[in-house]
Formats: structure tokens, sequence, C-alpha cells
């Protein structure tokens, strides 16, 4: 699982090119948008350490995230999943948008998210934990069925304090395709960066081009069965790093604070910026930005 | 050969001129409140943390502004050099900074710590705003006074 682990990581590492100063969250939101004309491709990855009788996983996804406008983001995601000694499987895709609700900046911000997913069982990316959290017991063969269609929504409000970013999240989730009553999930998150100020040197290891933090997250349940127990739940420390002026790599290693957790999960995350891209394509297309 | 070498440079140089934002009109509507207006910025005896500025200008701010902080037409972005920027206070470039002009593109900055948008009024003090194009002179090769700005403009009509 080790080798697995680090081959994920040295993979996500030999994507990168080239930094855009991101959140280090893997899970919960924070109220920043990326910025209009942006497109940030992300390749990462969510490894599960299994408890007795579970097996070992890599769920890998790609984003791709586009600033629509500066308080509108646009998300498209492809995801899979390769589960040790058992397979490989193309878990589905999802689309997701979020708003932010005001111009300026306020003590609390708010932004509205909404997703459409179109995975099956097998997806095990845990970007979010809804209900109960992704079955890690059954085999890929049970799991890999149909894809569901799954709406999501969220409310994310985000604060600033000094250095300190505190961001809140409180999901719903509704599967058309199951009848699961509406879930519910949540994460909380706390980071900021290592030096407030930044040095005049280009450096790549300069404390500014670190942030640090810890998200909480897990399940709530849904509306047949509302509330925390018998759900996953993780507490996961983060770490992100400005590699480049676009690039950022991030790592999480989370831990189960449940038996339906995972009792390791460790994430890791390459994200690329292309600045500029919504203009070029509108210059390729004949088009005045 | 020449003839050749010196139109490729006049466009290149209009190129670059077509670039800039002279015109920039500010946004009527993107004030300061009072208060956000008037605050001071705590670096501002340190001038030498603008280097870090300049750092995080580049990485944050060119992408519309320019390496000069000239602006872009294209994306009907500031002219930092203007004076109408230059006579904004601190505080006021710092509000704009940290809330962005979502109607107008601008993004919010405030992922960015407290300190390193106080570097960046620092740095943007740093481009210095030039004074109407006419009382800015300076000599072409052969010693003819031009402005400064569209020096490359009049050195193509004196070669066409």
């Amino acid at each position: 699982m080790i080798r697995l682990v680090t081959l994920s990581f040295w993979l996500a590492c030999l994507c990168a090119t080239a930094a855009a100063q991101e959140s280090p969250f893997f899970v919960t939101y924070t109220h920043y948008m990326e910025e209009p004309g942006n497109l940030d491709l992300e390749v990462s990855t969510t490894n599960g350490i299994p408890r007795s009788g579970q097996q070992a996983y890599i769920a890998p996804y790609m984003e791709f995230e586009y600033g629509v406008t500066a308080r509108w983001t646009s998300e498209i995601y492809l995801e899979g999943q390769s589960t040790i000694g058992d397979s490989s499987v193309f878990t589905g895709w999802r689309w997701e948008n979020r708003y932010k609700l005001f111009a300026r900046e306020h003590r609390i911000n708010p932004v509205l998210y909404l997703e459409y997913e179109n995975v099956n069982e097998a997806s095990r990316i845990q970007k979010e934990i809804e209900g109960g959290g992704a079955d890690l017991v059954s085999s890929n063969s049970v799991l890999n069925g149909p894809r569901s269609h799954e709406l999501e929504g969220k409310l994310i409000l985000s604060s600033n304090y000094r250095d300190w970013n505190i961001a809140e999240n409180f999901t719903l989730a509704k599967n058309f395709s199951e009848s699961e009553g509406i879930e519910f999930g949540y994460a909380f998150g706390v980071s900021r960066p290592l030096s407030s100020l930044a040095s005049a040197n280009e450096c790549r290891f300069c404390r500014e081009n670190f942030a640090v933090g810890a998200e909480v997250y897990g399940g709530l349940g849904s509306t047949l069965d509302f509330g925390p127990h018998g759900a996953a739940h993780y507490f996961a420390p983060v770490l992100s790093w400005t590699v480049s002026d676009n690039s950022t790599l991030r790592i999480s290693p989370g831990v189960g604070l449940t038996p339906e957790a995972s009792p390791v999960l460790i994430r890791f995350g390459l994200t690329y910026e292309v600045r500029g891209f919504g203009e070029r394509v509108s210059r390729l297309l004949g088009r005045r930005p | 050969m020449r003839a050749v070498a010196i139109s490729a440079l006049c466009v290149s140089l209009a190129i670059m001129g077509f670039g800039q934002n002279p015109r920039y009109q500010q946004d009527p509507e993107w004030r300061a409140p009072t208060e956000a207006a008037s605050r001071e910025n705590p670096l501002a005896s340190k001038p030498e943390l603008a280097a870090g500025g300049k750092k995080l200008f580049v990485r944050n701010c060119v992408e519309c502004h320019g390496r000069e902080g000239t602006g872009m037409e294209s994306k009907h972005s500031a002219d930092l050099q203007l004076p109408i920027v230059q006579e904004e206070s601190d505080g006021t470039l710092f509000w704009k900074i940290t809330n962005g002009n979502a109607k107008h593109g601008m993004p919010s900055f405030s992922k960015l710590p407290e300190l390193q948008r106080w570097q960046v009024v620092l740095y943007i003090r740093t481009l210095k705003p030039l004074p109407p194009e006419s009382s800015i002179r300076t000599n072409n090769h052969k010693g003819h006074e031009v402005p400064r700005r569209n020096s490359f403009v009049i050195l193509c009509v004196l070669r066409g």
C-alpha cells in the first residue's frame, strides 16, 4: 500500500510543469473563487488504507476548474477508482458550480454550491461525505453498476480573520435514482499561510509559499435516519505548497474517526493554472474576448 | 534590410502600445468606504518590502495589468501609473485589491494575507505616474524631442 501511495504521489509530481495561491483544503470550500478566464487543471488522488476486511484503494480524479466570472466558478470532474486485489473502474463525472453571493468581502462570505453527479456506488474520491459515506467493503463488481443521477447543494460560509481562513460547509444531496431520502454532510476547515509577508527573492521553499491547516468532515445521515452516528468522519491536517507561479501541490493525511471511515485517508493534489484560458479560446474562435 | 528591421520594431512597439490602457476610466461606483480609504499602510515605513510586493504583483496582477502596470485595453484593466490611480489613498488601493470589482472582472484578492496586500500597495506606489504626455519629452536617435510613451509612433512616422 505504501508503495502505491508513494507511486501516486510521484505521478502527481511528474504531472507538474510549473502558483496560484490555492486553498489547502481537499474537501472544505472557501469563498475564494477562480480568477475569471483562468482554468485550473488538477490531478488528485484519494488513497484509503484499509481496516481488516477492507481492501486498500486509490481513487484518482481530474478537475477542470474555470472562472466564468469573478463570482462564478464552474468545475468538471472525471473520477475513477482502483482497489487492490480487485479492479480499476471509471466511476463517473461531476459538474459543480459555485456562486459568491456578495460582491464585497464581509465578516462571513456565503457561497452557494450546486453540483450534478453522474457517479456509481464504486466512487471513493470522497470529495464530500454525505449520508453514511462511501461503501468501502463491497467489491467493484457489486458497486460498479449503473451510474445514478444526484444533485447536491452546499452552503459555504467562509471568513478571514487576520491571516486565518475559517470555512464551514453544509451539504445536502438527493439521489434521483435511489430512494435514499435527502442526505446530509458537513465540512469545517481552518488554514493560514506560514508567513504573512512575501520575501523579495524568488524562492520555491520560502515560508509564504506554504499554507497549513486542518479540516474535519463527515456525514450526517439522511432524512430517513438523521445524525452523525453510523457515518464516516475524518480529521485531516492539510498542507499546500505553491511550487511556482502556476502550480500548487497539496497533501493531506487524514484519520478516520469512526468505524465507517478508512483508518487513514491520504490525499495528494497537484494544480496547474492556465492563465487567460478563456481569452485564448475566444481568440481561437475569432471572437473578441 | 534596415528598413525591414525598423518596420518590425515599429510593429512590435505598436502592439505593445495598444496593449496599454491609457484611456482607463474608473468605475464611479467602485469607491472605498471612507473608513477603509483612510487606513494607513502599516508597511509605509518599510519601503524595502515593496520588492516582495513586486513578486506578488507579478504572480497575481500582471495577467491583467501588465508587467509595467499599464493595464490592458482588451481587459479594461487600470493603468496603475495614471494619476487617477496613484492619487488614491493607500487604504483605497488596499480596499480595491481586497474586494475586487466583480462587475468589471477584477477578482477579490482576499486570499492573500493582509500584509501581503499592503506589500502590493507599496509596489504600486513605485509605478510612478506619468505626467501629461506633452510635458514628458525625450530624444530619439536623431535628437528630435518626442513624447516618451508614444516615441515609437513618432519614430515610425519619421521613418515612414
